[in-house]
């Protein structure tokens, strides 16, 4: 007879690995079930075909897919299978998820984005609402999760602080390159404020984990030092050592069954080597990430819930959030410095550490008065060689260049200038025209339907962006890069992403309650980005991180 | 946990210098050096098929050794792409697509030249692929050729191009470390997918 277990938790992610850690140190036997493989530090190298141009870590798309509906030129919704378009939605499934993968720059939600609506009003076509719950109720996992999942940064008081129970965070920050210097002299100038970014990034040692190695290779790549906060290093290598915790990995779970009374029965699993499984526990608790969360369980159906688990008011799925905003970036010629000055440039492995978060409420009734705006992150460009090298073969008419001027400009690319980008964080606004639903025609490996995602933007979204975008291409003209350039779109980055089981105190508007459990399924929790209604001008993971050590503890409440 | 070794002050130190050295070595000696330890160490028997030895031609081409320039050959582009193509693991697709391309290019030369292309001057082979590049399925063709060549060049030495580093010394290029072992390339690791 199978086990069964107090709690199931699908998917290993930031969602599911503070759970699996608080109610596994609580005593509570845990399972969890990942689709990907279990790889650990002595499985990651800093090699670029195994990151980022193999499927190492996500599946082959013709395994696995989405369709990806967007709008075609008669402004009628048009879907693309990401098999034919090459558009990968997956981020990393592996134990620990995309966590694994990140960069690690962390920022918490402000106050204010808690309350989107009652803060700044309401806005035409957009679903803004307020949370259930506010940042004094999600301060003291923010400040958990420095500590847990280790978090190094230098507190500033700047303008746009965000209150903190502790004065510092746990870790000095990681070091910094020399490019940061001329930063802060370029916002000085500019009266802005330059503000040193946290990251999930370890600047010392902890426990079992080494502190940053500095290679440079840090965002795509899996961390060899155990140094990233992933949930796997950080959480769940520390769950399974309770010996409460059991992973199993490429365990893909296609139904949660539900019974007559509407309540989680069993979870059901094909196992790796392709048998038909299935778990029973007291609990469930749904980690899967935005996108494969809302499918999970509208591939659910049950006595209870014919539309899908949870999705007695047809709301699972919607209101998907990626983040708004683009990139931009310029260039620091080495031949206009002299020879100190670009060895100090060249340097790869020191992070650059910044960030603006000047316009993250912006005043100005260009505007139209008082409006939310976003942060800007500033890193250097990729190390990865192969992406730069592969931007040489076309030239700017989209001719082939080859032999000798192909060579030509792989130099000039590599050698030349050092390029500091920046990347704009805007809120995303939930929409009807961004959701999650299932395809009729394509399905997976399994047989089973995959996912349709439309992704649907709204207009203020690229306004907030171009507003912000325009002040801080200037910060690059300061500095005296050459070259600024940038880029402003609706196109989701698929990296990005929460929203699709918004939380509220509404059962007909939003699929789960303040605690993140199921308006209509009693032992059902969602702990991935998929809780957020609004997004906030920051990247999710430190935010998802909090969340879900906020839900353990009422998961435990409820398991008595 | 045991699989954690602490790495001492004094190993980080090293390995930062030995990058530092690497990326210095280029080019006073190292693709001098490269050169005769190529010519030391004969190619497998496949490389003199003609279908191979086409292949290794136009990467020539593509790609073309200088004085201080590691060419196709420096860098182990045909090695490497026979190893990335032949593996069971690869994408079929691309394979079927490199030798169906050198099926086209062979009619062309027969056509214009009334010659195979291992028999063409240089500057008939410069011609014959700015004429395959004016199709849009020789443009194809071409660029998937440059993308192996580019892989071969920047790709850590372990997957059959790239020797000593050449590539990422001549592009200035730091790689970062830990670098796969034979055991850890993509394809073991993907192996674990399933």
């Amino acid at each position: 007879m199978s086990k069964e277990y107090d709690v199931c938790i699908i998917g290993s992610g930031a969602g599911g690995g503070p759970v699996a850690l608080t109610l596994a140190k609580a005593g509570y036997s845990v399972l969890i079930l990942e689709k990907g493989p279990w790889f650990t530090e002595k499985d990651f190298y800093k090699d670029e075909l195994a990151c980022c141009r193999r499927s190492v870590y996500t599946p082959k798309l013709s395994d696995e897919q989405h369709v990806i509906e967007d709008l075609d030129s008669d402004g009628s919704w048009l879907g693309t299978p990401t098999s034919d378009s090459g558009w990968d939605f997956w981020n990393g499934n592996l134990v620990g998820g995309s966590s694994n993968l990140m960069s690690g720059f962390f920022y918490r939600l402000k106050p204010e984005d808690f309350r989107l609506l009652s803060e700044f009003g309401p806005i035409k076509g957009a679903n803004v609402v307020d949370w259930p719950i506010s940042y004094d109720d999600l301060e003291p996992y923010y400040t958990l999760v420095e500590t847990e999942v280790g978090v190094s940064g230098r507190f500033t008081d700047h303008p746009r602080a965000e209150p903190r129970s502790t004065t510092d965070f746990p870790y000095p920050a990681t070091l910094e390159h020399p490019i940061s210097g001329k930063f802060d002299q370029a916002c000085r100038d500019l009266d802005l404020y330059s503000l040193p970014t946290p990251r999930a990034i370890l600047s010392r040692i902890k426990d079992n984990r080494r502190s940053c190695e500095y290679s440079g290779y840090c965002g795509s790549y899996g961390c060899s030092s155990g140094a990233k906060g992933s949930s796997r290093a950080a959480l769940l290598d520390q769950a399974v050592a309770t010996g409460n915790c059991e992973i199993k990995a490429l365990c893909k779970v296609y139904k949660l069954t539900s019974d007559n009374s509407g309540k989680v029965v069993s979870a059901e699993y094909y196992d790796g080597k392709e048998n038909k499984k299935s778990i029973t526990a007291k609990l469930y608790v749904v980690a899967c990430q935005a996108i494969e969360t809302s499918r999970l369980l509208l591939s659910s159906s049950g006595p209870k819930h014919p539309g899908g688990l949870a999705n007695n008011s047809a709301q699972v799925g919607k209101n998907l959030l990626f983040s708004a905003g683009g990139a931009g970036s310029g260039d620091f010629d080495y031949s206009a410095m002299g020879s100190q000055e670009s060895a100090a440039m060249k340097r790869r492995g020191p992070f650059v550490n910044r960030g603006l978060q000047d316009w993250y409420f912006i005043d100005d009734p260009t505007l139209g008065g008082r409006v939310k705006g976003g942060t800007v992150d500033f890193l250097l460009r990729h190390p990865n060689a192969m992406s730069k090298a592969m931007n040489a073969k076309w030239d700017n008419n989209d001719k082939l260049v080859w032999g000798r001027a192909l060579q030509k400009q792989l130099k000039s690319i590599f050698t030349e200038n050092q390029t500091l980008r920046y990347e704009i964080f805007c809120d995303w606004l939930p929409t009807d025209d961004c959701f999650v639903s299932l395809d009729n025609e394509v399905k997976d490996k399994w047989g089973s339907p995959v996912a349709k995602v439309r992704i649907g933007y709204h207009q203020h979204d690229l306004e907030i962006g171009h507003y912000i975008n325009e002040r801080s291409m200037k910060v690059l003209t300061k500095m005296g890069a050459t070259n600024v350039r940038s880029s402003i779109s609706g196109a989701p980055p698929a990296n990005l992403v929460a929203g699709g089981c918004r939380f509220g105190h509404d059962p007909e508007t939003s699929v789960l309650n303040a605690d993140c459990r199921a308006h209509d399924v009693e032992n059902l929790y969602v702990t991935d980005g998929s809780f957020m209604p609004t997004g906030g001008s920051v990247p999710y993971t430190w935010t998802i991180y909090a969340n879900a050590f906020r839900v353990a503890e009422q998961i435990k409440k409820a398991l008595g | 946990m045991s699989d954690h070794v602490t790495i001492s002050r004094r190993e980080f130190m090293v390995r930062m210098s030995l990058l530092g050295s690497m990326a210095l070595a280029y080019p006073s000696t190292a693709l001098a050096e490269l050169r005769q330890s190529n010519a030391d160490h004969p190619l497998p028997v496949w490389v003199e098929e003609p279908v191979w030895k086409t292949i290794a031609q136009v990467q020539e081409t593509l790609f073309p050794a200088g004085e201080d320039i590691p060419g196709a050959g420096d860098i182990g582009a045909v090695l490497y792409l026979h190893k990335a193509i032949e593996n069971p693991h690869a994408d079929g697709e691309d394979k079927d697509y490199i030798f169906r391309g050198i099926g086209w290019l062979d009619e062309l030369t027969q056509q214009r030249y009334t010659k195979n292309y291992l028999q063409l001057t240089a500057p008939q082979k410069q011609k014959i692929i700015e004429e395959t590049v004016q199709t849009t399925a020789g443009r194809k063709w071409v660029s998937l050729m440059l993308t192996y060549i580019l892989e071969a060049l920047l790709a850590e030495p372990v997957y059959g191009g790239n020797p000593d580093g050449i590539g990422w010394a001549w592009l200035e290029h730091q790689p970062g470390y830990p670098t796969p072992a034979a055991d850890k390339t993509w394809d073991q690791l993907q192996l674990r997918r399933s």
